[in-house]
């Protein structure tokens, strides 16, 4: 059976080889591992979330491990839009994988200046709107809590660009299916979820946050039943595809989230343990379909809805 | 950088103080061997519990394609570790986990490795005269360095501190041709000891020095580097950091300090470091 069984379309004119994708922030700008790992073989890279100036990011420390995964607050460090066109896209422009960047802003209009600077770069395959940003102009609220900035943004990114448009939303809202159904009716060609949850640690023995900027990102295992279950409330109200990710670390987790409605999945945290798995996960995957004698990956989208 | 499985061939105890345990690991990986500078580091795995990687100097390379590591696991009956804990492992985990599972690795083992990673030291062509200072399990990657530069031919001076003597690298361990100053915070001043701290001795040894390179907690890197500015310390000095590490790759961006060359990742841009443009504040260890 070829490769072919394993390609999914994630968005018009966006098709994967394979539905594994790298997450924005554990694969860099893309090739920083290419002496350990064949990244080229991945589904796409979405690389680190990128701002229109270069930031600094949040001060140290910024990971931490907890019980069954791990808190981040890197806080977008990247070297913003400009040195990503002129310094990385070149390279990914004769590579085979896709590269979507990852953009964040702090007002509607930034994401609209990101998606259009964009616009037409060789070497940039699609956008994948980050909104889980603080709305500078609505008091530090994130857009991606609210169906109407959420639309917002999405609109404004839609309107700049004729890249394919994924806007990743975040699980830290009480609706996530409204914020998905807002963002598909602004013009969103597909949708990730879910970003990280909101978490923190404290060091007891110096009775402090643990993390430099007090609270952060809860990624890894421990999310994953929550991501599933969002994956599977938005697959089932929205018709643009949707793309699975929150810990998932192998095959079978990969297959679940497919299985609930997903057309791909990102890898994230798995790739920080090691940068093997989102490779080892391809793997599994067309193992599964040639034992279960399935001819193509999609055939298994959304199995367990009945 | 390369990643593979390697063979534990010994994995031993080697001095133990109320503080700390220090193990001395030999693993077979002749590609990471081959190719690695001191100063480099690898990542390894340490188990089911720690889902992270864990950095751990490149201490010796033996032709044979060995890499050695030396690491400290905290004694469980230690006083008061919270900060020095944390300096001491120089890892990530504030309760050594990673460590811990590691020192119980049987040899015949085999261990998942990345490695070698980082920038390592650079010793100059001209540098014939190298004064290494290495704080408590600092001297991890100052061992490494120093076989290089005798077998280079330069001279090394090597200033050893620990707080009490137990906690000193063994002679029988140290690279022929080095010479070496015993440094010990509680200890009397005798022909084999110095009492007081690394700082305080090197600006006695630094007549004919052309490099320094540092390794160690934090407050004897800060000192070394106020030194630098009081020019006591006339030399250029690299220092080794160890800080919190995600991937170790280069791709999380967990470990980027804010440096007065800019955003630098440890993992990628360092870990070593030219002293004077580390912004001390800004690396919370």
């Amino acid at each position: 059976m070829s490769q072919s069984s394993l390609r999914v379309q994630v968005a018009p004119g966006l098709s994967l080889a394979n539905p594994v994708i790298a997450a924005s922030g554990t694969w860099g700008y893309g090739d920083e591992t290419a002496d350990l790992v064949d990244f080229r073989r991945l589904g796409a890279i979405i690389c680190k979330g990128t701002t229109l100036k270069p930031r600094a990011g949040n001060p140290q420390p910024r990971i931490i491990e907890v019980t069954g995964g791990i808190l981040n607050s890197v806080g977008l460090e990247n070297i913003g839009v400009e040195a990503l066109i002129s310094e990385k896209a070149p390279a990914w422009a004769t590579w085979r994988v896709p590269v979507i960047v990852n953009i964040a802003g702090d007002t509607v209009d930034e994401y609209g200046r990101l998606a259009s600077k964009l616009d037409g770069v060789a070497g940039i395959s699609g956008i994948e709107v980050n909104i889980s940003c603080p709305n500078v102009k609505k008091g530090g609220m994130q857009f991606g809590t609210d169906p109407v900035c959420a639309a917002e943004v999405t609109s404004a990114v839609r309107k700049s660009t004729s890249l394919p448009v994924i806007v990743k939303l975040s699980p830290n809202v009480t609706d996530i299916a409204a914020i998905a159904r807002a963002v598909e009716l602004a013009g969103a060609d597909a949708v990730s979820l879910i970003n990280t949850l909101g978490g923190m640690s404290i060091d007891v023995k110096r009775r402090r946050p643990g993390l430099g900027n007090i609270t952060g990102g809860l990624s890894g295992p421990a999310i994953k039943p929550i991501a599933l279950s969002m994956v599977w409330k938005v697959a089932g109200c929205v018709k643009i595809p949707v793309i699975g990710c929150g810990g998932i670390m192998n095959a079978e987790d990969a297959l679940e989230f497919i299985m609930a409605g997903a057309t791909a999945v990102e890898v994230g945290t798995a790739n920080l343990v090691n940068p093997q798995t989102a490779l080892d996960i391809i793997n599994g995957l067309r193992q599964f379909i040639r034992a279960e004698g399935i001819g193509n990956i999609t055939d298994l989208r959304g199995a367990a809805r009945l | 950088m390369k990643q593979l499985k390697a063979k534990v061939l010994s994995n031993d105890e080697l001095l133990s103080y109320p503080g700390a345990t220090y193990f001395l690991m030999r693993v077979h990986a002749p590609e990471i061997a081959a190719v690695s500078k001191p100063g480099q580091f690898c990542m390894l795995n340490c188990g089911p519990d720690v889902p992270l990687r864990r950095p751990l100097s490149i201490h010796r390379v033996h032709p044979r394609g060995d890499v050695f590591f030396l690491y400290s696991v905290r004694n469980p009956d230690a006083p008061d570790t919270s900060r020095i804990t944390i300096k001491e492992n120089g890892l990530i985990s504030t309760s050594g986990k990673g460590t811990t599972w590691l020192s119980k690795v049987a040899p015949g083992s085999q261990l998942n490795i990345i490695g070698p990673l980082g920038n390592g030291f650079s010793i100059d062509n001209k540098s014939d005269n190298l004064l290494l200072a290495a704080g408590g399990i600092g001297i991890a990657p100052l061992m490494f360095l120093a076989e290089r530069a005798v077998s280079l031919g330069s001279g090394v001076t090597l200033i050893a501190g620990a707080r009490c003597k137990e906690g000193l690298y063994p002679d029988s361990l140290l690279p022929p041709g080095i010479n070496i100053i015993r440094v010990v915070e509680s200890v009397e001043n005798n022909t084999r000891y110095i009492r007081g701290k690394v700082t305080d001795v090197i600006p006695l040894h630094l007549a004919g020095v052309k490099q320094i390179f540092a390794c160690g907690p934090q407050a004897m890197l800060e000192a070394i580097s106020n030194h630098v500015g009081n020019k006591a310390v006339t030399k250029p000095v690299q220092a080794s950091l160890e800080v919190r590490m995600g991937c170790g790759l280069g791709t999380c961006y967990g470990c980027s300090i804010k440096t007065r060359q800019g955003m630098q990742r440890v993992c990628k841009d360092g870990p070593v470091f030219n002293i004077k443009d580390i912004i001390w504040q800004e690396v919370r260890i």
